[in-house]
């Protein structure tokens, strides 16, 4: 019985805004799909445990850690990662740039996830007071620049986004 | 990771498949428990069973009686609904000490039950509210207390593919808190948790029932303390003698996170202060 299972899953979901069609083995996990199959290299592995969100993503416009989902859970679904956060001319990203005007990123592993988790935040709360900023931002991991310069940041944002 | 991963549309596909698939299986939901096991290698199934697009484990629903909240729920999307706000006040309240903001988006309170970790906030919470757990197997349901279902660590009654569906709590007007004591005060795991819900009635209390976490085997449902509140007024000497009897009702180790007698204390701590809350 168990033979006549298929192990091949045929997703088909959106990336960054492009519809597409793929083959994937049923168990591939999404941070592996994102990275390896997509070589979308923008998104991180931090922790594998849920608790850095260096691995962040956007999917159906809420954040979601990737090393804890596998690939079919984004079956018919609208995944965008950080190579899909554009600025509205396709430049940088008012956050991108809020991030490099206060110098919030120093090894910049962390700095996808932390844009994407500010995102998620400013598409509710377009303009997020401090206190919002720093309860969403509680899943997000940085070891180096600390956190007062991507609060800041994010404050920034918010303020021209309101 | 597993050989394979299945996803049955809906729970009539789900039972039409399970005879067909390795024995060593479990379901998938929000993925953050099962996921993390497997990525930590403590997770050895040959089979997980995707059941995150199964209609009929979605949505919260109002009837005469009761909430229903579907065991496919995400964390998050119980703080958006109204019929939860109003009903389940205590678990409300525990949203936003249930992990982080992502995590809530991805995990569901079905996974959170089936899980079995002491330290699950959302059980607590629904203990405290006097929740039902809805149960399915091929051709059959059950529907029992909460409370009921936890043997110990990672353990519960369900048998083999059982299936929760959801939750149900009785609609009941009543205040709720819940208050929680981890390494820091957001995105932590607890060493203790307090979750308490009365129904209250010209400041005494007609019906009390009082969950703890992290302080037990189980999410411990503190009957006891609960029974004892029950047609008092919540003055200051009951609220003491309340977090006394509470010292005696749980049974907390040392470990990597906190340790026993600093927990046993803090039970009393954090139950003063969500009664105190509610007055």
């Amino acid at each position: 019985m168990t033979k006549k299972i298929d192990a091949i899953f045929a997703l088909n979901c959106s990336v960054n805004g492009a519809k597409i069609e793929r083959e994937i083995h049923s168990s591939r996990s999404l941070l592996e799909f994102i990275r390896e199959d997509l070589g979308l290299k923008g998104t991180k592995e931090g922790c594998g445990e849920g608790e850095c969100g260096a691995c962040m993503v956007l999917l159906d416009g809420k954040a979601v850690n990737s090393c804890l989902m596998m690939a079919v859970q984004i079956h018919g679904r609208q995944l965008v990662t950080i190579e899909g956060i554009k600025g509205k001319d396709g430049g940088l990203h008012p956050l991108q740039k809020t991030f490099m005007a206060e110098g919030a990123v120093q090894c910049g592993f962390c700095t996808p996830g932390l844009i994407i988790a500010s995102e998620a935040l400013l598409r509710r709360r377009p303009g997020a007071t401090l206190e919002e900023i720093k309860l969403e931002l509680t899943g997000n991991l940085c070891r180096c620049t600390g956190y007062e310069k991507v609060l800041s940041a994010v404050e920034k944002a918010a303020a021209k986004r309101k | 990771m597993p050989d394979i991963i299945v996803k049955p549309p809906n729970l009539k596909e789900l039972w039409k498949l399970l005879p067909g698939l390795p024995s060593a299986r479990r379901y998938l939901a929000g993925g953050t428990d099962i996921v993390t096991a497997d990525n930590a290698g403590a997770e050895h199934s040959e089979c997980w069973i995707d059941i995150s697009g199964i209609p009929e484990l979605l949505g919260i629903k109002e009837t005469a009686g009761s909430v229903f909240i579907g065991s496919g729920v995400k964390i998050a999307e119980i703080a958006a609904s109204k019929a939860a706000r109003r009903w389940c006040p205590a678990l409300t309240a525990a949203i936003p000490h249930f992990a982080s903001p992502s995590l809530r988006n991805m995990a569901t309170l079905g996974g959170n039950a089936a899980n079995a970790s002491p330290c699950a906030d959302g059980v607590c919470a629904l203990i405290s509210e006097g929740a039902y757990v809805l149960l399915a197997t091929k051709g059959g349901r059950r529907r029992l207390p909460l409370k009921d279902i936890f043997l110990g660590p990672k353990r519960t009654t369900l048998k083999k593919d059982e299936l929760i569906t959801g939750f149900e709590v009785p609609k009941r007007p009543h205040a709720g808190a819940y208050l929680k004591l981890g390494p820091r005060s957001y995105f932590g795991i607890s060493k203790a948790a307090v979750a308490v819900a009365a129904e209250l009635s010209g400041g005494a209390v007609k019906k009390a029932r009082v969950a703890l976490g992290s302080v037990a085997p189980v999410p411990l449902y503190a009957a006891k303390t609960s029974a004892w509140l029950a047609g008092r007024k919540l003055s200051a000497p009951v609220i003491e003698e309340a977090c006394e009897l509470v010292k005696t009702e749980v049974s907390p180790i040392t470990d990597t996170r906190s340790e026993a007698a600093y927990r046993r204390e803090m039970c009393g701590v954090l139950l003063g202060r969500a009664l105190n809350s509610l007055r």
